[in-house]
């Protein structure tokens, strides 16, 4: 029955829990906001050693929070292949600026380098985001960053819809594997065909009514438990001395890598944007 | 192993779906079933009882190839399956009835739904509604073709979902809990239906009324194997009616 | 069609997300507190379905079905895919944070533009005829995701433009399959559950 179920969000698994680390141990808010935080900032980091840098310090977290490092890179690596297309073209679709930008021409169509770079600069920048992502937030089981979102004044509307649906995927996921199967037991197979697009349409829209009135019973029973259209939210505790530890840490690096790309005595690496 | 002594008789017969010596359980888990051995002859309605948890529906999804064999044989018409291709080809004979109609039924209404194995099977519409019109038919329960799946009761469910796999047209049932939460009505045709079918089949089932109305053999599972109960009363009562008219006929012609 | 980091401009990213911002406080008001766990549970299912992955020739593709949910969700699809693209990119990576709001906005726009248009259209039709208009429906907003991906792109680096055109051209087998299944999909709700078409999630405030 296992051959069509999906895959699972970590956060729903309970080995999410399993392993113990400088990381794991960390505040869920500061990891949310430390993960924010990295994003805005590798995005406007200007060159490509300084994203490496960056790179270096989100697989360093990586590598603290043990995250399967392979299972991760495929993760990392599985970028659609929409935008491996548009990496790909850009060398070509950038216009060459000058005699020494051109890197080589194929049938005809010259390709540049600062096209090149620049399809280098969007990929160690989209990496470095997603693995610190990863490891600081892709860790957290469902509870804490429902909490730790909440308590950074996400609306609770939001929040409440964010709860339910992490509470329910699984189900609904389940539901969606069963039926499957029942489907391969009537010789279904997935193909290109109109039959197989109208029977997953089908199938889709069955599990969109049964979510419904499963959500019907489910404010009933909340209900008869006193729901009143809000969520109780557990008292947030104080941020610990690791947790400032490692929030300046964190700082402290990315101070560091600004400094070094920024200053001006290290023009010279300017020449490799 | 107690089935085959107790049909020792019969060996002459060739089994038409058999395991041998069967370990299966899902993979990073305890194997469920454990050397379990298991023949279904042709005519036989075998009922299949035991505890909570003691493997029953994994026995029937092993049977349709859905959980790996980790030991062992299965055998349909005395040719072994194995590959997923053999077990594919399986399952267009031997027709597996889920224990819970809403894992089975996703379609608008009852007809698409029972079109819909037809259809996979290559069939046009146009036959695949003819063949679902005639197992409603056959089934009496014509009234229900137009209506939504959805909307139907849960007795009603039940029923379409084994319609559903009829259209099939498969030469094996294999039946999980049929009976469960069937009212009076809907459970006395669902045997009707089951007794009027003729095939063979494999009922898990805890239900005493459907051992004794349907049952032709009774096994339990228990610890990962299957053990021969005492023969169903109906069984017994049978025999007891056929030897009582040898008997008299017996005695008429002396 | 997932939108990395790094890839736009700060414009963009600073447009978009605005936008993004905007659309979810008006999915979010209108919202009755009384049909979150609605809205929660449609989101689940939707989440569900964009994990699917449909055959296309040698490759395979993965649902999005935006414009059945603009049908059902009406303005709640904001909230609603932003919560779903928010847990593919924190735990599978897909996507990435900065471009959060964008890639909201580009799914979730097309969804309520096409959901407004077809409602109209399915208040008294028949199942084929619902089919028809949720087909449309479906590969419409496929396509007008597409076509705001390629602005987000080409706005942020003309470099991309060209690239986007041909992207856009080999989206078509997208659009089919996602009106493909979304024409069955509205065609059985029309048949099962026709209430769910007529009338958004988010305006069915305090029926009960």
């Amino acid at each position: 029955m296992t051959s069509f179920a999906l895959q699972r969000l970590p956060a729903l698994e309970a080995k999410a829990r399993a392993p113990r680390s400088l990381v794991h141990g960390l505040d869920a808010r500061l990891r949310v906001v430390a993960a924010f935080g990295f994003a805005v900032f590798v995005v406007s980091l200007p060159n490509i050693l300084a994203l490496l840098a960056a790179l270096t310090l989100a697989f360093v977290v990586a590598v603290n929070a043990k995250l399967p490092l392979r299972k991760t890179a495929r993760r990392v690596l599985l970028v659609d292949t929409f935008l491996i297309f548009l990496l790909v073209m850009l060398p070509f679709t950038t216009t060459v600026s000058g005699p020494q930008d051109q890197m080589l021409t194929l049938w005809g169509m010259p390709a540049s380098w600062s096209g090149l770079w620049h399809a280098i600069r969007i990929v160690l920048t989209s990496n470095a985001v997603v693995m610190m992502m990863l490891a600081l937030v892709g860790t957290l089981p469902a509870g804490e960053l429902v909490q730790a979102l909440s308590a950074l004044r996400m609306p609770g509307q939001l929040v409440q819809i964010l709860a339910l649906s992490l509470r329910y995927i699984d189900i609904i996921a389940q539901e969606y594997a069963r039926l499957r199967t029942a489907m391969k037991l009537r010789a279904f197979e997935l193909r290109c065909s109109w039959h197989s697009y109208r029977s997953m349409g089908y199938l889709l829209a069955m599990l969109l009514v049964r979510s419904l009135e499963r959500s019907e019973r489910v404010l009933a029973a909340m209900r008869c438990r006193g729901y009143t259209g809000r969520f109780p939210v557990a008292p947030t505790r104080p941020m610990t001395q690791q947790d400032w530890g490692f929030a300046m840490a964190l700082t402290a690096a990315c101070a560091l890598i600004a400094l070094a790309a920024f200053s001006p005595d290290l023009s010279w690496l300017e020449g490799l944007h | 192993m107690v089935s085959q002594a107790a049909h020792a008789n019969e060996d002459s017969r060739q089994a038409l779906l058999s395991v041998a010596d069967l370990d299966a359980g899902y993979p990073g888990t305890g194997a469920v079933l454990r050397g379990l051995d298991l023949e279904l002859f042709a005519g036989e309605r075998l009922l299949i009882t035991g505890p909570n948890g003691a493997g029953k529906s994994s026995l029937l999804q092993t049977l349709v190839g859905l959980m790996p064999m980790r030991r062992g044989a299965l055998y349909f018409h005395g040719v072994r399956c194995a590959s997923d291709e053999d077990f594919a080809l399986l399952r267009r004979k031997v027709a597996l009835v889920f224990q819970d109609p809403d894992d089975q039924l996703f379609c608008p209404t009852v007809l698409d739904d029972l079109m819909f194995g037809p259809l996979n099977l290559g069939q046009s519409p146009a036959q695949a509604r003819s063949l679902a019109q005639a197992v409603l038919a056959r089934l009496g329960l014509s009234r229900l073709a137009g209506r939504v799946t959805h909307a139907l009761s849960g007795g009603e469910k039940r029923l379409i979902s084994l319609a559903c796999v009829l259209t099939m047209q498969p030469e094996v049932l294999l039946l999980d809990e049929p009976s469960n939460a069937l009212d009076d009505e809907n459970w006395q045709r669902l045997v009707a239906i089951l007794l009027d079918l003729e095939l063979p089949m494999i009922l898990v089932s805890h239900d005493q009324a459907l051992q004794a109305a349907l049952a032709t053999r009774i096994l339990r599972l228990v610890d990962g194997r299957l053990r021969a109960l005492a023969e169903p009363k109906s069984v017994q009562d049978q025999r007891r009616d056929q030897a009582f008219a040898s008997a008299q006929t017996a005695a008429a012609g002396g | 069609m997932h939108i990395v980091d790094g890839a736009l401009s700060l414009p963009v990213i600073v447009t978009g997300t605005t936008l993004a911002v905007g659309g979810m406080a008006m999915g979010l008001r209108k919202l009755d507190i009384e049909r979150v766990p609605a809205a929660a549970m449609l989101s689940a299912a939707f989440f569900v379905a964009s994990l699917i992955h449909v055959p296309v020739g040698p490759s395979s593709v993965h649902l999005i079905m935006s414009g059945p949910a603009g049908l059902v969700l009406g303005w709640a699809a904001f909230p609603a895919l932003f919560v779903g693209l928010l847990l593919q990119t924190l735990f599978f990576g897909f996507g990435g944070l900065t471009v959060l709001g964008v890639n909201t906005l580009n799914i979730a726009l097309p969804a309520v533009i096409v959901g407004a248009l077809a409602r109209p259209f399915l208040l008294s039709a028949s199942p084929r005829r619902a089919a028809i208009v949720g087909g449309l429906a479906g590969a419409g907003a496929i396509t007008l995701t597409a076509l705001l991906v390629a602005l987000s792109l080409s706005l942020s680096h003309e470099a991309f433009w060209a690239s986007a055109q041909i992207v856009l051209i080999s989206h078509i087998s997208i659009m089919l399959i996602e009106g493909a299944i979304s024409a069955a999909l509205v065609s059985f709700l029309r048949q099962v559950k026709p209430e769910l078409l007529v009338i958004p999630l988010q305006t069915r405030a305090g029926e009960e």
